[in-house]
């Protein structure tokens, strides 16, 4: 009797769910000029600044809309995708507007999570002064999903008492970096010559790209992955011949990525590394303070930029949104001009309107040689859905491992690399 | 004696409750994960954005047919054995070595092992990695190995792994163990003394037998715990270690699916696991029933 | 009279004691440390200047009284039910004989075999339509989080609970039969007190599973942030720029104190409990 009971239980089951269970599309027919907004926007770890900014925003925007109430919510970036997957797939529990990271722009538009915003941006005179390579990074398949709340990108920090000490000079070119790396540790060997990090992906692009390389290219709406050829091979060969004995160690950096590698130089570790404007709250509390100076990370020429990668947060209004105008409005307001500049001032993200960047950058001596990367042309990873997929298999930085641990030469890893991206460009 | 048929239906009570729970809450999602396993199941499908698309055994054959699936798992199975030596060696010995002991440095070992299990997962593979830091770890101090990295060699960072896997789960040996070993009658082994029986045989033929049942129990137990290691090799190896070398099935599975989203791929690999894990208990099960033991 | 080998026992048992108790040390004793040592490339096993200052950090931490009370509330609902239900089912797979005992048996460990991580999928969108019929248990919601480890819990409760109900000699249910209890009688007056040691190693095995879950809690509380559990106030120490060392130590330390009082409290049971799986 059991057993029968058992069966028919598992029968009916098995006949109620043959397929699995996908949501409903999440529609936002809705339109509601009242009632509560709500905002996911990251922590940090120091908030304080960044919530008196925001607060300041919500009080405007509240005391400009009757009936609005703004409820912002601060998640964490560790958990962020779990959480964005959930609202995404629950939408009772999805906010109106959210902050997220631009490298994960391409996945949450496939999966259906962020609204399309072309039509509002048009509308928004502000909207023109956005640097075209930064609101790039907004766009999948040209229709653009979301407004740059502010960038990131990264260049070369040198330590200026072991270069006066040494009667060093920062690298001309790119070709310099490893020579010059070499001398300082021969001279210093209980210092890198240069920080950088076997994981460190956003490190490594610069030289990528400098040298003629790119990630993917695109043909027809479909990519195919470049690492493997000349140029690419090239410019990744330049990266890892950093990771050596004699200039940083694989024992000790091949496990690094962006972060611990930028902590070796502010421990007093390295003579150089790869770090961005984001660091520089890092720099100041650590033994470096004083010590350092930042040079546009160089090109293939004397006088060019290697291109950076354009990092950076966005600010979405997701497509189940009930407050579509109330949430483009708010979008507006955070993601403006006037805003942006508070952002900067408060926590020293780089705006992304191009005039805002250039009066920050008269003002600043650090942030000089950051907004002069940007005006060479930073560049974005393939703007598909695929690249979550490449970036969460750890594709570049098991290829960058690989080499520095000399387990693969630098043909067959970027190969192995090749054929990865493209399985996953061509699913 | 009570009838079958008094005591069919009195099961039926007792196992309703279970049984509603365990249908319902993991039968269930047991069965979509089979069924999810046919699919190509990603975040578009999840959300509702694209159609489904069966695949039948597809994403079987591209498990099957990728070469770094059969690394993981030979990696996976040899580290789950070390684990589970390992667990069972330093467990049963400090269960024999705690009878030995009066009743102070037993507690002490009991709160030692207590503590060690008590540790939440996340925070005893920090604590260990925090010990084992190339720069700023204690141990690298104190052996003068300054820079030393343990997380860099792949062995060098499987042994590491593996004896903090041992460190967090022999409590449950040793505990169960020295129950077990308290629990045999005094008069059995004095009987087996008197009758001039030596130490290790003794060991071997009174006490061994007696302690069987529990041996199987721990050993199952283990080796179900220690093939789907998860948090200490992705906490320790930063993910899975240079260039995925320290990578173990249950990482991988998350790596390549759960991370990108491709959750067809994700539940093949865990049906796979399920299978393997299901495959070896069969057989530990049935070599124990030839030898006379039952389930 | 002295044993020969039992100081050479006594010695190893203490080095033993010491050598695995290290790590907790250490955990303890970062947790103590101001900021500049934790992190420090001359690490010390002791410190001059101790300092609460993590626990401040960790205990001022926007809601950590509501974590820590919502840790306990699923933790035990999770234990209490746990219990009932294995209980109820273990005697039944151990008392009574009827046909599919051994595949319910080999079930119940099959299903110790999936991994977790695999079925948090299917798991959501269950408790998404869970949440549907009854909201208290859907996603977002403490009930939710009671479901699931009470499904996960359980196989091995059962497992375990089984030894315990088997130790139990049949001639007592026997003679209570004669004396004419009932089935009911019998089972909660008699069996439930003697199976007490291994209802006891059981819970505390079911506790230290739903404490210490970090999975369910960070995918299933989508937006209640009133609804987390302990684990995801010490996750917000981990930053992707640079950990707050203390503070996941003083976290940890937290998260582990009460567990370890429980289990020292119930060490005699838990020894003498596991015992009974042996006499069966």
């Amino acid at each position: 009797m059991k057993r029968i009971a058992l069966l028919v239980a598992v029968g009916a089951l098995a006949v109620a769910g043959c397929a699995p269970v996908q949501s409903g599309p999440s529609g936002g027919a809705a339109d509601e000029k009242s009632g509560q907004l709500r905002v996911w926007l990251f922590d940090e770890v120091n908030r304080g600044p960044k919530q008196a900014v925001v607060d300041q925003a919500v009080k405007q925007f509240q005391s400009e809309h009757a009936g609005v109430t703004v409820d912002v919510q601060y998640i964490q970036i560790s958990t962020r995708a779990e959480r964005f997957k959930g609202a995404f797939s629950d939408p009772k529990s999805a906010p109106d507007v959210a902050e997220f990271g631009n490298t994960d722009l391409a996945g949450y538009v496939a999966a259906g999570g962020f609204a399309e915003v072309g039509a509002d941006l048009d509308k928004w005179p502000d909207a023109k002064d956005l640097s075209p390579s930064i609101l790039d990074t907004a766009k999948v398949g040209g229709k653009v999903y979301a407004v740059p709340w502010y960038v990131g990108v990264r260049a070369l920090y040198y330590r200026t008492d072991v270069f006066s000490e040494l009667g060093l000079t920062p690298p001309k070119t790119l070709a310099e970096l490893a020579p010059l790396a070499r001398r300082i540790r021969a001279a210093k060997p209980d210092l890198f010559g240069i920080s950088v990090g076997g994981k460190y992906t956003y490190g490594m692009l610069p030289f990528l790209w400098a040298s003629g390389g790119d990630l993917a290219s695109q043909q027809g709406g479909k990519f195919t992955s470049a690492v493997d050829s000349t140029n690419g091979r090239a410019g990744i060969g330049r990266y890892t011949e950093l990771l050596a004995e004699d200039i940083c160690p694989p024992q000790q950096c091949a496990q690094n990525g962006g972060d611990a590698s930028v902590q070796a130089f502010v421990s007093g570790k390295a003579a150089m590394t790869i770090g961005g404007d984001f660091n520089r709250g890092a720099m100041k509390a650590g033994a470096v303070s004083g010590k350092y100076a930042v040079v546009p990370l160089p090109g293939m020429t004397e006088g060019s930029v290697a291109p950076a990668f354009a990092g950076g947060n966005l600010l979405g209004v997701t497509k189940s949104t009930a407050h579509r105008t109330l949430a483009v409005q708010f979008l507006q307001l955070l993601g403006g001009k006037s805003f942006q500049r508070k952002m900067f001032d408060a926590m020293g993200n780089l705006p992304t309107f191009t005039d805002v960047q250039r009066a920050v950058a008269e003002g600043d001596e650090f942030e000089r040689p950051f907004v002069r990367t940007l005006d060479a042309g930073p560049r974005f990873v393939p703007a598909t859905p695929a690249w979550a997929k490449i970036d969460a298999q750890a594709v570049l930085p098991t290829m960058l491992q690989q080499i520095a641990t000399k387990a693969q030469d630098l043909t067959a890893a970027t190969a192995t690399a090749a054929q990865h991206m493209n399985e996953a460009f061509g699913s | 004696m009570i009838g079958i048929s008094r005591d069919g239906r009195a099961a039926l009570a007792y196992l309703a409750p279970a049984a509603l729970v365990l249908i319902g809450l993991l039968g269930y999602p047991i069965y979509q994960l089979v069924l999810i396993s046919f699919y190509d199941y990603g975040q578009e499908q999840v959300s509702g954005g694209a159609p489904l698309n069966w695949l039948g055994l597809g994403n079987y054959a591209k498990l099957l047919s990728d070469s770094q699936f059969w690394t993981v798992l030979a990696q996976t199975v040899g580290f789950a054995a070390c684990c589970v030596l390992g667990t069972l060696l330093v467990g049963a010995a400090l269960a024999v070595l705690a009878t030995r002991v009066r009743a102070v440095p037993r507690a002490l070992l009991f709160l030692a092992a207590l503590g060690a299990w008590a540790t939440p997962t996340v925070a005893g593979s920090t604590v260990w990695l925090f010990l084992f830091d190339a720069n700023f770890g204690l141990v690298n101090e104190v052996l003068g190995l300054q820079g030393f990295s343990w997380t860099y060699d792949r062995w060098v960072a499987f042994g590491l792994v593996a004896a903090q896997v041992v460190w967090c789960s022999f409590p449950f040996v040793m505990v169960t163990l020295y129950a077990g070993i308290k629990a045999i009658p005094g008069e059995v082994v004095e009987a087996a003394a008197l009758d001039g029986a030596s130490v290790p045989r003794t060991v071997r033929s009174v006490i061994l037998p007696l302690l069987r049942p529990l041996l199987v129990v721990v050993t199952i137990q283990s080796v179900i715990w220690d093939f789907k290691v998860f948090t200490q090799i992705y906490v320790m190896t930063g993910g899975g270690g240079v260039a995925g070398g320290n990578l173990v099935l249950n990482v991988y599975a998350y790596q390549q699916a759960f991370a990108a989203s491709e959750y067809g791929l994700g539940s093949a690999i865990g049906v796979v696991m399920t299978v393997l894990l299901l495959g070896f208990t069969a057989i530990y099960l049935r070599a124990l029933r030839r030898s006379g033991e039952a389930l | 009279m002295k044993r020969p080998g039992r100081t050479l026992a006594e010695v190893l048992a203490v080095l033993a004691a010491a050598a695995i108790a290290f790590p907790l040390y250490w955990m303890v004793l970062s947790a103590l440390k101001p900021e500049s040592e934790v992190i420090s490339s001359d690490p010390k096993p002791w410190t001059l200047q101790p300092s609460l200052d993590n626990f401040t950090r960790v205990l001022t931490t926007q809601g950590f009284g509501r974590y820590f009370l919502n840790s306990v509330l699923v933790a035990l609902v999770v234990v209490a039910l746990s219990l009932l239900i294995s209980f109820l089912a273990a005697t039944a797979l151990t008392r009574l004989r009827f046909r599919g005992r051994t595949l319910l048996l080999v079930m119940l460990l099959v299903a110790q075999m999936v991994p977790v991580e695999a079925l948090t999928i299917p798991m959501f969108f269950l408790m998404r339509s869970v949440g549907d019929a009854v909201p208290a248990f859907g996603l977002n919601q403490l009930g939710g989080l009671v479901l699931v480890h009470l499904a996960f819990s359980l196989p091995f409760a059962i497992w375990m609970l089984r030894g315990f109900v088997a130790a139990v000699p049949v001639e007592l249910e026997e003679a209570a039969t004669l004396d004419g209890a009932s089935r009911q009688r019998f089972l909660w007056q008699v069996l439930f007190p003697l199976v007490a040691p291994g209802l006891v190693a059981t819970s505390v095995l079911s506790f230290i599973h739903a404490w210490n879950d970090f999975l369910f809690a960070k995918t299933f509380i989508i937006s209640a942030s009133e609804n987390q559990t302990l684990p995801l106030a010490l996750l917000a120490f981990f930053k992707p720029d640079q950990n707050d060392w203390g503070a996941i130590m003083a976290g940890s330390t937290l998260m582990t104190v009460p567990v370890l009082v429980f289990f020292v409290l119930v060490q005699r049971r838990l020894v003498s409990g596991l015992a009974g799986a042996v006499k069966g």
